[in-house]
């Protein structure tokens, strides 16, 4: 039956034709009976029209059996609402408009950190992965090492499986070469043999290498991943069996991974190799290979049971490790996904906070306009109401208005977020965690639904509680005090709301213009620098290497307008540098450190011209001489705070020193200023620098060449990779400004920064427009007061400075409640903020009177048409 | 004195239009009404319109079919016919209207009586 009463919904208008010719023909014949019985017409009809009954009250019994009432009122009201919306284009279109703004930006960033916050990782049953070993000041992740691994291995209770990878396989740069005919560098992952089943990926062909293939000296297989086997193995679907050359030997493909397979710590994988753990070897303690370890904890076994279960074996790890390190190591077990997010955890709450917070703004802006609506129209509802609707009826009505209208703004919304997430991928800096991933599918449309569905119901429900009062009938103004309350309530919580996000991205944008100008110990303008990278696949013995770097320099310095050329194997002011432990240096003269490490020191190797040629002050004795390169000499030149740290108040120059058990005595013969080398945010680490020459302690796979000149850095970039492929043509070399280099550190807080002051600028234009609205609606209501007060003398300015009056009481209020809320809210920020105190009063300062002249402006407008109203019109509106 | 003018319940109808049909054969609306009315000797008289929301409710309950065709003055008409699911309706509801007789006419005459 419901199924004929849905049909009937929708025929409505051919089924009442229906019914209305056979009541026609019905009466008809009635009509002729009563003429047979000898009536004339007039009369014929008359009695037919009796016998039958009401013809209108047949036909709405009719209908109700027919249909189904509720659905069709559904349908009355929509339809009804739409015109509304219609017959009104200029409140549609700014509350359609508003919201889809609101929407549109809440969507865009949901999707963004939706793959961050709460979509889960890419591996079945990824709640119960996680990520074990030790945290120790020397390594920025947890670690283990291959001898402790094999032990808890074999011991462990707490994991269904455990599995490693080796982070940046035996070179520690993770790259490997193609060196077949179309020779590439690719990116290497090498792992455990358990490695997929821990994880629970299934090659999509083929199958993963087993154990006997995990051995050194095993034949060598590889997987290759999903988008190097459509790239360059053209998809190719008997791929497996065949052989590559990689590294310059021989490997036969035995699988394919899949589409959505990625590492666990996120290191890009075109190829995954058997890590090859020589267990053997392990068993030396000391002589540990470092591993990342990932397990799949057992059912019902939570992080920290895990912990406590593995503490006895971490004990008697502990005991291998010298003493003096033992108090700086912990064990640590967590969550693969709190591996993964840490740090973008705090920043995509912010972001997504904000965005709500321009929502709630945008939405209150159309509750408004609603409540503005609503009064115009309330003469209709006394009408309907004594008409005889129930209130439930009228409530009904409004509701499905106002969700119509969010429905309307999600939509449009929803095309407003596909443009905003293209602007965000695109000025976004590398390396924001999945943000590649961030996509409009199906979870970003039903939160879209939902968030204007919600919205539709908030302010429609602000908008419909309303009595209508009988009095309104006559079309006497009553005074709507509770109403108008109730917006100005509103508006203060708009202005608070946007003094927060001020207040926040003011922080961000103080904090972001400390960084970029914090000094960075090196003149960075007019620099070039060429990465190089050798790599193993040449075979190349270390004198063969250092012998091609010097003839690139003695190609390269032949290049006009160089002024400075040097060679270092690393470079500031971030990125990978080698490092030594602290206690691990010995002064001759001196005990070692006793306890603990002491941190890390990190040390270059570099040519004489590296200080000139970056700038960098020399402050106590020399920089480093072409004499010092001959093999006899041993200096050494120490950064300002290691030189304060070893030597304290004596001068460093002419003492002696050692990094290593192996090394030589190094004679110190000046000591550098401090230059940034971890990051711009975090004071310089200490470091040191030796002579670019051989020695048993650095190998030359790789080397940066800086250049100092004041040429167009693309004309000599272009040269410089000429006189590199002189020497080798299939080398890649990488190139950049020194300036952008340095740029790139400051980039995720630019974008940050960005991104929330684009956010209070939306709340603020928002907030501004519904001032705007509420005082417009205010004089628009009082227009007759007004008129009264100027016709007893008031004159425009003291309207002025009445309507005037007004807007300042909101928005001092606003400001007040915003300044607490900023109170609480700016603590979340602090982690983010570099050099800025969260109660800066300058910047708070700042932030009000900006909010006070945007509410003043916004103002203005409709204070003016207040000052101009005409007495005599206001008077005779009754 | 003749009965004023009668509420009829909702499936007295329901049994009467079902009677009528299966004695009559297919008809139209205002046949259905005139014979009801004929039938009662006048005793009933209903509103002739309160008949189509109660055929439409015979109709989804399938217990009577409809199609549209000409009378006998040629005008269009929408004839109801009787199905087989309504005659077994009919039936079974007759039964129950003349237990429910009887019961009624022992009860009054036992009222009666005592």
């Amino acid at each position: 039956m419901i199924p004929s009463r849905l049909r009937a919904v929708f025929q409505r208008e051919q089924l009442d034709r229906e019914l209305s010719a056979e009541v026609q023909s019905h009466l008809e014949m009635l009509t002729e009976e009563n003429l047979r019985k000898g009536m004339n017409p007039e009369e014929a009809r008359m009695m037919a029209k009796k016998e039958f009954g009401g013809v209108e009250q047949t036909k709405e019994t009719y209908r109700d059996q027919r249909g189904l009432p509720f659905l069709e009122m559904l349908l009355q009201d929509l339809r009804y609402g739409l015109r509304g919306l219609l017959k009104k284009p200029s409140f549609t279109l700014v509350a359609v408009l508003t919201l889809a703004m609101g929407i549109g930006v809440t969507s865009a960033v949901f999707s963004a950190v939706d793959r961050i916050l709460f979509r889960s990782l890419p591996y079945p049953d990824q709640e119960r992965l996680v990520s074990f070993g030790f945290k120790a000041p020397i390594e920025s992740a947890e670690f283990m090492l291959g001898t402790d691994y094999l032990i808890w291995r074999a011991q462990q209770t707490p994991f269904e499986s455990m599995t490693t990878l080796t982070p940046g396989g035996p070179t520690g740069a993770g790259d490997c070469d193609l060196t077949d005919h179309n020779p590439t560098r690719l990116n290497c992952a090498y792992v455990e043999s358990n490695f997929l089943p821990t994880f629970r990926i299934k090659p999509i062909l083929g199958h993963n290498f087993s154990r006997e293939e995990d051995r050194p000296n095993a034949p060598r297989v590889v997987m290759l991943s999903y988008g190097l086997w459509r790239s360059r193995f053209g998809g190719d679907p008997g791929i497996t069996g065949k052989c590559i050359s990689l590294d310059g030997q021989r490997a036969a493909i035995i699988g394919v991974l899949p589409a959505d397979f990625e590492m666990p710590n996120l290191a890009p994988a075109d190829i995954v190799l058997p890590q090859a753990l020589d267990e053997s070897r392990q068993q030396h303690p000391n002589a540990g290979r470092p591993l990342r370890a990932f397990a799949r904890l057992k059912p019902g076994v939570s992080p920290a049971q895990a912990t406590a279960a593995l503490q006895p074996l971490f004990q008697e790890s502990l005991n291998f490790i010298p003493r003096q390190f033992r108090k700086e190591v912990s064990l640590v077990v967590r969550s693969l996904r709190d591996r993964q997010v840490q740090d973008a955890r705090l920043a995509s709450w912010i972001l997504l906070g904000a965005v709500l917070a321009v929502l709630m703004v945008a939405c209150t802006n159309v509750a408004n306009l609603l409540l503005a609506r609503a009064t115009s129209r309330r003469r209709e509802w006394a009408v309907r109401a004594a008409l005889g609707a129930s209130r439930w009826r009228l409530i009904r009505q409004t509701l499905t208005e106002s969700l119509l209208l969010g429905l309307l703004g999600g939509v449009t919304g929803f095309g407003v977020a596909y443009f905003m997430l293209r602007l965000f991928v695109s000025i976004a800096p590398e390396g924001i965690l999945r943000l590649h991933q961030a996509r409009l599918d199906f979870r970003v449309l039903l939160f879209t639904l939902g968030v204007s569905l919600t919205s539709g119901m908030l302010f429609g429900v602000a908008a419909a509680l309303r009595k209508p009062s009988p009095e309104l009938l006559s079309g006497r103004d009553v005074q709507m005090t509770a109403r108008s309350i109730l917006r100005q309530t509103l508006v203060v919580a708009q202005i608070a709301v946007s003094l927060v996000l001020l207040a926040g991205a003011g922080l961000l944008l103080r904090s972001l213009w400390n960084l970029e100008n914090t000094p960075i110990g090196m003149h960075a303008d007019n620099v070039l620098i060429a990465k190089i990278v050798l790599g193993d696949s040449r075979g190349l013995k270390p004198e063969q290497q250092l012998a091609f770097f010097q003839e690139l320099e003695k190609r390269l310095r032949r290049l006009p307008g160089v002024t400075a050329l040097a060679l270092s194997d690393t470079l500031p002011p971030a990125g990978v540098m080698r490092s030594t432990i602290y206690a691990l240096m010995e002064v001759a003269g001196r005990p070692r450190m006793a306890e603990g490490t002491g941190g890390m020191v990190g040390w270059r190797s570099v040519t004489p011209e590296y200080f000139s040629a970056l700038g960098i002050a020399i402050v106590r004795g020399r920089g480093f001489r072409e004499e010092d390169l001959q093999p006899n000499q041993n200096p050494v030149i120490l950064s300002d705070a290691l030189a304060r740290q070893l030597f304290v108040d004596q001068d460093p120059v002419g003492k002696t020193m050692r990094f290593g058990n192996s090394g030589p005595w190094r004679t110190v013969v000046g000591v550098a200023g401090n230059v940034k080398n971890n990051g711009l945010a975090v004071p310089a680490e200490p470091e040191f620098y030796i002579p670019w020459k051989h020695n048993p302690q650095t190998s030359f796979r790789a080397a940066t060449v800086c250049l100092r000149s004041p040429l167009n850095p693309r004309v000599l970039a272009g040269w410089v990779r000429s006189e590199a492929a002189g020497l080798d043509p299939t080398l890649p070399v990488e190139m950049e400004t020194m300036t952008q280099r340095v740029g790139k550190l400051a980039q995720r807080p630019k974008f940050n920064a960005v991104l929330l002051s684009l956010f209070a600028g939306m709340g603020m234009l928002l907030a501004g427009i519904g001032i705007y609205g509420v005082v417009a609606f205010l004089v628009a209501q009082r227009a007759k007061e007004i008129g009264v007060r100027m016709a007893l003398g008031a004159s425009p300015l003291s309207i002025l400075k009445m309507v005037l009056s007004h807007v300042a009481r909101w928005t001092l209020l606003g400001a007040l409640l915003g300044l607490l809320g900023t109170f609480y809210v700016t603590r979340l920020l602090n982690s983010l903020l570099f050099q800025v105190g969260i109660h800066d009063p300058r910047l708070l300062g700042a932030a009000v009177a900006l909010l006070l002249a945007v509410a003043f402006v916004a103002a203005w407008i409709p204070a003016r048409r207040a000052m101009r109203v005409d007495p005599v019109v206001a008077l005779r509106y009754e | 004195m003749a009965p004023s003018k009668a509420e009829v319940l909702q499936g007295t109808l329901d049994l009467m239009v079902l009677k009528t049909l299966d004695t009559m054969g297919p008809m139209h609306g205002y046949g259905i009404a005139q014979r009801i009315q004929q039938i009662s000797e006048d005793l009933l008289r209903l509103n002739q319109g309160t008949l189509y929301p109660a055929l439409l409710r015979l109709e989804q309950k399938r217990w009577i079919s409809s199609k549209w065709g000409v009378s006998e003055n040629h005008r269009k008409a929408k004839y109801y016919t009787l199905t087989a699911a309504g005659r077994r309706q009919l039936v079974s509801e007759a039964e129950s209207w003349e237990r429910m007789a009887a019961v009624m006419a022992r009860l009054l005459d036992g009222a009666q009586r005592s």
